[in-house]
């Protein structure tokens, strides 16, 4: 079809933009490669191959926003379908009488029907590409979603600020526009016969603007020309995704959830010395590096981030953009040294930093495996060491947690004195062999508003002849804040305390109340040389119903329940089923919360926030989880309690405050999953009082 | 500019204070920094930051313990430290003053920093102590120190919020009320790093003082009341409020 003027221009022209695609991804992959080691993956091709397989039917974006995922999945075929169009249409243009349209009819021996079969598919998804590409461009500049956005308060390169992602988008999507458009309009203006069956669009336009030999020509040089300036293009832009998400994917974490990275790599390259923690963007590990460049901006763990619904100046997406813009400014632009400045100035505010829950909420909805939580800790195990003036709150609770083993400025031997109040002896785990060494944690061992529900567990266990013990003032924090508050070493020295106490103790399984000790010791201590079956109460006291050693009396009709699934629990250790089997078999009303399960939203408490000082003004995630649920019991009158059920004793704490400061007592009640299980099984209660203190 | 710190080791109030005889129990007690030490210490290391210098640490190791305490300040900025191998708990601040202002003597210190008090006696006497065993002027009450040259710009707290400024020649002897930023967070991988590579130096205690008490009898706080919890409406809590006013004469 092409002339040889033509065939030339075209040669030297995909030359030199696979020369310019060449030099963009080298510059990346450099980039990449300067990141710290990241813990070490196993089996990558195979995880490649399940990345491509997850891409391949879209799972990871439909977490969230079904519909702009279900576009995205058509725009996602549609390219991939173009990969196969444009080399067709290379040959086309090479290939002297190499024609396609009406079944190949002019090719000797053509399969004509899977030519007819290609034929259809590259037109349906061309409109299939031109509607969703048009939805995007819609929903970003017509409709201007605000998910799109970022708060004031965020910091932001100014790049970001003057308009460098939408501009970005518009590229793209205008290429996308034009290229899909000249490759219709080519198909079409080569029906010199009339209309082509399998062609149905290419045919319409025919109908309209007939065939002509030159629009053959300009429609094709309009279609691969564009490729030729946008494949390069894209290596220097967001679009990037396209070749980095897959990959990102493939090499995204593997060690469970709940465990963080070693503050400093365990995998030490040679004559490398590595302070703990990131200061600058390449004391990051590798693999998250690449995040930026495998982030498209889309926004989504912005739209679950409890902090940034608590209007802090935290936006996860914006750390990944910021990162992106800052990697472009410094290795494709003139402003190398900008990759020694500090992160906390380039990339996230102090703030921010502080600001961050560790719920995992942005990790798990990603859809290209990107950690910026991660990032936040790296960033404050550094600012830590570094001496940056943290809030008093969480510096009293660190000095605390130092000296006494816990963050309440309590001393050790005050730790148990709950259970020498009980009725009857609980056993000192490091004196006598348990089966069950039940690890109680701070909140649970030391509030006044939860050792009720405590004494109420150590209650039940005993009655369902549960063999157990707890380690009185052995126990220390487990430390899973501390870590994520980016205190590595205290974080090390309470593990060594724990470790040290468990030494002592002859057991079988570790119970614990609190699912942020649940995490760390099942999570985090196999590191450390802990090796031992840990289990959160809930599964505990569910075994033990199953079992028959404790009863069911009562069931709980009168009362209307939802479940709050604490993140440390649910997402990050899949903890949803025995809560909700509990609460099935108490026999009460069960109602879902719209945000359950792994999609659960954090109470604000976790990763230090519980110990902050200052507090911010602002509906506080809590509050705004009080009305969801008071929404999910619906409106009007109930002539059942409504309860909010809680297995987490921070929880406890978090939204037992909440319905007071959102005026909704009376309506709404929240209570550990223990008293309902106590409830219902019958308990002979103490003489004393047990009400949870106002 | 060579500043001393003299810092004291107290029982914690963390758990409640075992009582032993006519004193504390002091084999089930842990034993703590003074708060107001911690800022002293702050105090000092702010001053070196500002103006360089050395800040050495001291303190009487009551119940060989003091080296936590110690390593923390190593961790915070001190540069040397230093313990007074007493291994008396019962040591009383008279005593300890006389300690440390014997050890303190041939370092040529031009500042000396102590806690104002202590929460153990609350006696504040260690510091105006150190000065006369060392002849030396005191300063208490300070919020904030400035060294500029031979003297320091000293802020003093009077009660009721008023403050003065003085200008103080060295050397002198200063009771730290506060220091002007709260004291720094040590983060636990640089005290441990500290306790392993630091040495401690030992002075033994020299010369003998005393307050001249004697304790008769110790006894933890008798629980006589407690807190009355009135609830009810706002409406109701006001009316009974009233109530009770009127019943105790008050209105």
């Amino acid at each position: 079809m092409l002339t040889t003027i033509e065939k030339i221009i075209f040669i030297v022209l995909a030359i030199t933009a696979a020369g310019f695609t060449f030099h963009g991804f080298k510059v990346i992959i450099d980039s990449i490669r300067k990141g710290r080691p990241a813990p070490e993956l196993k089996d990558v091709p195979g995880s490649l191959v399940k990345a491509a397989i997850a891409v391949l039917f879209q799972q990871t974006i439909f977490k969230a926003r079904k519909v702009l995922s279900a576009i995205h999945m058509g725009l996602f075929f549609g390219l991939i379908t173009y990969a196969v169009v444009n080399l067709v249409d290379v040959l086309e243009g090479l290939v002297p009488g190499f024609e396609l349209v009406y079944g190949g009819v002019h090719l000797p021996n053509a399969p004509t029907g899977l030519i007819n079969a290609f034929n259809l598919i590259a037109d349906v998804m061309s409109g299939f590409l031109l509607i969703a590409i048009t939805t995007f461009l819609v929903r970003r500049f017509i409709v201007k979603d605000k998910a799109l956005t970022f708060r004031d308060n965020v910091l932001l390169n100014p790049k970001v600020k003057a308009g460098g992602q939408a501009r970005d988008s518009l590229t793209v999507g205008v290429f996308v526009i034009m290229h899909v458009g000249a490759r219709l309009m080519s198909q079409a203006f080569r029906l010199t016969e009339g209309a082509d069956p399998f062609m149905p669009i290419a045919s319409f336009l025919n109908s309209i603007f007939g065939a002509s030999e030159t629009g053959v020509h300009v429609a094709w040089w309009i279609s691969l020309g564009w490729v030729m300036f946008i494949i390069p293009y894209l290596s220097r832009s967001k679009h990037t995704h396209f070749f980095m998400s897959p990959v990102n994917l493939g090499l995204a974490k593997q060690n469970p959830r709940g465990q963080l990275d070693p503050a400093i790599p365990l995998k030490v390259i040679e004559g490398q010395k590595y302070d703990p923690g990131a200061k600058v963007i390449y004391d990051l590990a590798w693999t998250r590096v690449m995040d930026a460049y495998a982030c498209v901006q889309c926004n989504r763990c912005q739209d679950v981030c409890p902090a940034n619904f608590y209007q802090r100046p935290l936006s996860p997406s914006a750390l990944e953009v910021n990162k992106r813009y800052l990697l472009k400014e410094a290795t494709f632009g003139s402003h190398p040294e900008k990759l020694l400045l500090p992160l906390t100035e380039t990339v996230i505010s102090p703030e921010a930093v502080w600001s961050c829950t560790t719920c995992y909420a942005c990790v798990r909805v990603c859809p290209v495996g990107n950690e910026p939580m991660a990032d936040i800790v790296d960033i404050r195990r550094r600012m830590l060491i570094d001496g940056y003036e943290i809030d008093s709150g969480v510096q009293n609770a660190l000095q605390s947690l130092a000296t006494n083993g816990n963050w309440m400025s309590k001393g050790k031997r005050l730790r148990g004195r709950w259970a020498k109040e009980m009725e009857f002896p609980v056993k000192n785990a490091t004196e006598e062999p348990v089966e069950h060494l039940w690890f109680v944690g701070d909140t649970a061992s030391f509030d006044e508003r939860v050792i009720p529900n405590t004494k109420m567990v150590a209650r039940l266990f005993n009655q369902g002849g549960l063999d157990f013990g707890i380690m009185y003032q052995n126990e220390s924090n487990s430390g899973n804040d501390v870590r994520r508050v980016g205190e590595e070493g205290l974080f090390e020295q309470l593990v060594e305390q724990n470790m040290a106490a468990f030494g002592k103790a002859q057991f079988k399984q570790i119970v614990t109340t609190d699912p942020h000790s649940f995490n760390t010791l099942k999570n985090e201590y196999p590191q450390f040389g802990g090796t031992f079956e840990v289990k959160h109460y809930t599964v505990t006291l569910l075994k033990l119903i199953e079992e028959g050693k404790l009863t069911i009396k009562n069931k709980l009709s009168n009362y209307k329940v939802t479940f709050h699934d604490p993140c440390y629990l649910g997402r990050y250790n899949g903890g949803f089923t025995a809560p909700r089997k509990l609460l099935e078999l108490l026999g009460v009303e069960f109602v879902e919360m719209p945000r359950n399960c792994e999609n659960s939203f954090c109470c604000g408490a976790g990763g230090g926030q519980i110990w902050m000082g200052k507090v911010a003004p602002g509906e506080r995630p809590a509050e705004n989880r009080i009305k969801e649920a008071l929404t999910t019991f619906g409106e009007g009158a109930n002539a059942k309690t409504q309860l909010f059920i809680v297995t987490c004793p921070k929880d406890m704490v978090m939204y037992s405050d909440a319905v007071k400061t959102t005026g909704n007592e009376g309506k709404i009640e929240v209570r550990d999953i223990i008293q309902l299980v106590a409830e219902a099984v019958g308990v002979e209660m103490p003489l004393e009082a047990e009400a949870v203190a106002a | 500019m060579n500043i001393v710190v003299a810092i004291k080791h107290i029982p914690s109030i963390a758990d409640d204070l075992p009582v032993k005889g006519n004193n504390v129990d002091f084999d089930s007690v842990d034993f703590v920094l003074n708060e107001w030490d911690e800022h002293s210490i702050e105090q000092a290391v702010l001053i070196k930051e500002a103006v360089g210098g050395t800040v050495t640490v001291i303190g009487v190791d009551l119940i060989g313990e003091l080296d936590n305490a110690l390593h923390l300040a190593l961790a915070k900025g001190a540069d040397k430290v230093v313990k007074i191998t007493a291994d008396d708990p019962a040591a009383d601040s008279h005593m300890q003053a006389k300690w440390l202002s014997e050890a303190i003597k041939g370092m040529g210190a031009d500042m000396v920093f102590a806690g104002v008090q202590a929460s153990n006696d609350l006696d504040g006497q260690i510091g105006p102590m150190i000065a006369a065993y060392l002849d030396m002027p005191y300063i208490g009450g300070v919020s904030s120190i400035e060294a500029n040259g031979d003297s320091a710009t000293v802020n003093k707290e009077f009660a009721g919020g008023a403050g003065a400024k003085y200008s103080v020649h060295m050397p002198f002897v200063a009771g730290v009320q506060s220091a002007p930023k709260p004291p720094r967070y040590a983060p636990v991988s640089k005290v441990r790093q500290m306790a392993q590579s630091a040495t401690v130096e030992k002075v033994a205690p020299s010369g003998d003082a005393s307050s001249g008490l004697a304790f008769k009898k110790m006894a933890p706080p008798v629980v006589t009341g407690h807190a009355e919890m009135i609830e009810g409406s706002s409406k109701e809590v006001a009316a009974k409020i009233v109530e009770l006013l009127k019943s105790k004469g008050l209105a």
